[in-house]
């Protein structure tokens, strides 16, 4: 069963092994993007559903329904906006 | 209330505010109020580098090998990026540590501005190998009239607040024998609520001068490196923006934690209270590196960088930045303009090719303690 990455609307589908950040680069999605290890805040987006593990724990701020795309992979379907 | 370097009021400190509570006594990381600052400090120890490791002896061929117009944009953007860190290397301290009640916060304000002093040490670095004399350069931070505006202006909200903070810890707050005339030479009625919005929003002119201000001045140095050139300049700045990312972090998250009324409730009331100031702050930032642009570019552009896009990209970045804390984006840009930029702000970006340029890469400090189980799988007991 392959798993979907919802981003502003628009399906993929979402590599389980990667970031978000890196699932959206291989769509060639535009995302911002600093650090990449989940302590510059840059790549912060909006999450609608679905639910992140963090490769290391963010030391950026983050609201409930914001996730880091650079250091959270995502092990089922997953719904975004940036 | 007097400042006391050690309390004897035996408080816990997981109950007091991040600041304007009790002062801090025992110096214990054993417990948190808010981990986020301890973990700060542990990132920023891990990331320790002295400005000496970095040889930058080739920049000064390529210095001087730089037409006029593209010199003075190298030099005044150093310039800027010196006076920048001349604040930051003493000013958090002198303004926050006096009101401060997390012993985790105040050693990340330590660490945080211990840091920014290193980044001091690196322009001296630079300038030394650019020049034999650099003192010119450096005299002309205080006298140079486009530096000098937004140096009071950043100076500015840092000034008010220690001002107020001292006449309230020498006077308290009842003001019934001495007037506090503020550092306009004005009467003002001081209370702990007008101080605690003086201190918001020098949290906000900080965040600002972290998270655009330093940005901008960013792209001007890396600007360079994309063409080859300064790459010895350029590979301090990419160890000084790898900071600045924590230091714009906690900014961030002192600002989020008040707005979300996480900590001090009063503050919840002041972060509203104080929106439209806040966001003032934000957009004279903006407009102030806009100006600053023009300045840089006054005598011509460089290949990959002029007036028009950085002027685009500080509008891109104040969007980033002011979404990061609740703030609608002013600035209809959606896109970035030098998306090149990110590359040189990946905080362990591996340089791979040693022969290309100096290497920066190695663990200073650091080890590796990731362990994964597969690497276990041959033991037996």
């Amino acid at each position: 069963m392959s798993v979907k990455l919802t981003v502003n609307g628009l399906e993929y589908p979402l590599n389980t092994e990667k970031t978000l950040l890196e699932n959206l680069e291989a769509q060639a999605i535009k995302m911002e993007f600093h650090c990449r290890t989940g302590h510059c805040g840059a790549c912060r987006c909006q999450l609608i559903s679905g639910q992140v593990n963090y490769r290391v724990s963010p030391l950026a701020y983050c609201r409930q329904n914001e996730v880091l795309t650079c250091c959270s992979i995502s092990k089922k379907d997953i719904h975004i906006t940036i | 209330m007097a400042y006391t370097t050690f309390s004897l009021i035996a408080n816990d400190a997981m109950k007091e505010p991040m600041f304007f509570g009790n002062p801090v006594n025992v110096a214990r990381y054993d417990q948190q109020r808010f981990e986020v600052f301890e973990k700060l400090i542990e990132k920023q120890l891990s990331f320790f580098w002295r400005p000496e490791e970095i040889d930058v002896s080739r920049d000064r061929i390529d210095f001087m090998n730089l037409p006029d117009h593209e010199q003075h944009i190298f030099i005044s953007n150093l310039k800027y990026q010196t006076l920048l860190d001349s604040i930051q290397g003493r000013s958090p301290n002198i303004a926050l540590l006096p009101i401060v009640s997390l012993p985790e916060l105040e050693t990340w304000i330590e660490t945080w501005s211990f840091s920014e002093t290193i980044h001091s040490r690196s322009y001296t670095h630079i300038l030394r190998n650019l020049f034999t004399d650099p003192d010119e350069i450096f005299a002309d931070i205080v006298t140079n009239e486009e530096i000098q505006k937004r140096a009071s202006d950043i100076a500015g909200y840092y000034d008010a607040l220690i001002h107020a903070t001292q006449f309230f810890q020498l006077h308290g707050l009842s003001q019934t024998k001495v007037d506090y005339i503020n550092l306009h030479g004005d009467k003002e009625a001081l209370s702990l609520r007008t101080l605690k919005k003086k201190l918001y929003l020098c949290l906000c002119s900080i965040n600002a001068l972290e998270a655009i201000r330093f940005y901008v001045s960013f792209a001007c140095s890396f600007a360079f490196a994309e063409r080859d050139l300064l790459e010895g300049n350029a590979k301090i700045i990419k160890l000084i923006a790898r900071d600045e990312g924590l230091h714009l972090t906690s900014t961030q998250q002192i600002l989020n934690l008040w707005a979300d009324g996480k900590d001090d409730p009063e503050m919840a009331e002041i972060a509203i209270e104080c929106f439209g100031e806040g966001r003032e702050i934000f957009l004279q930032a903006a407009e102030q590196e806009k100006e600053w642009a023009k300045y840089l570019f006054k005598d011509g552009s460089m290949i990959g960088l002029n007036e028009q896009i950085l002027c685009q990209y500080v509008e891109y970045i104040t969007n980033q930045r002011m979404q990061a804390i609740g703030y609608e984006a002013p600035f209809a840009v959606k896109n970035n303009p030098i998306p090149w930029i990110n590359h040189w702000l990946v905080s362990d970006n591996v340089q791979v090719a040693p022969q290309e340029a100096e290497i920066s890469s190695y663990l200073v400090g650091q080890i590796n303690s990731k362990v994964d189980s597969d690497d276990l799988s041959t033991f037996e007991l």
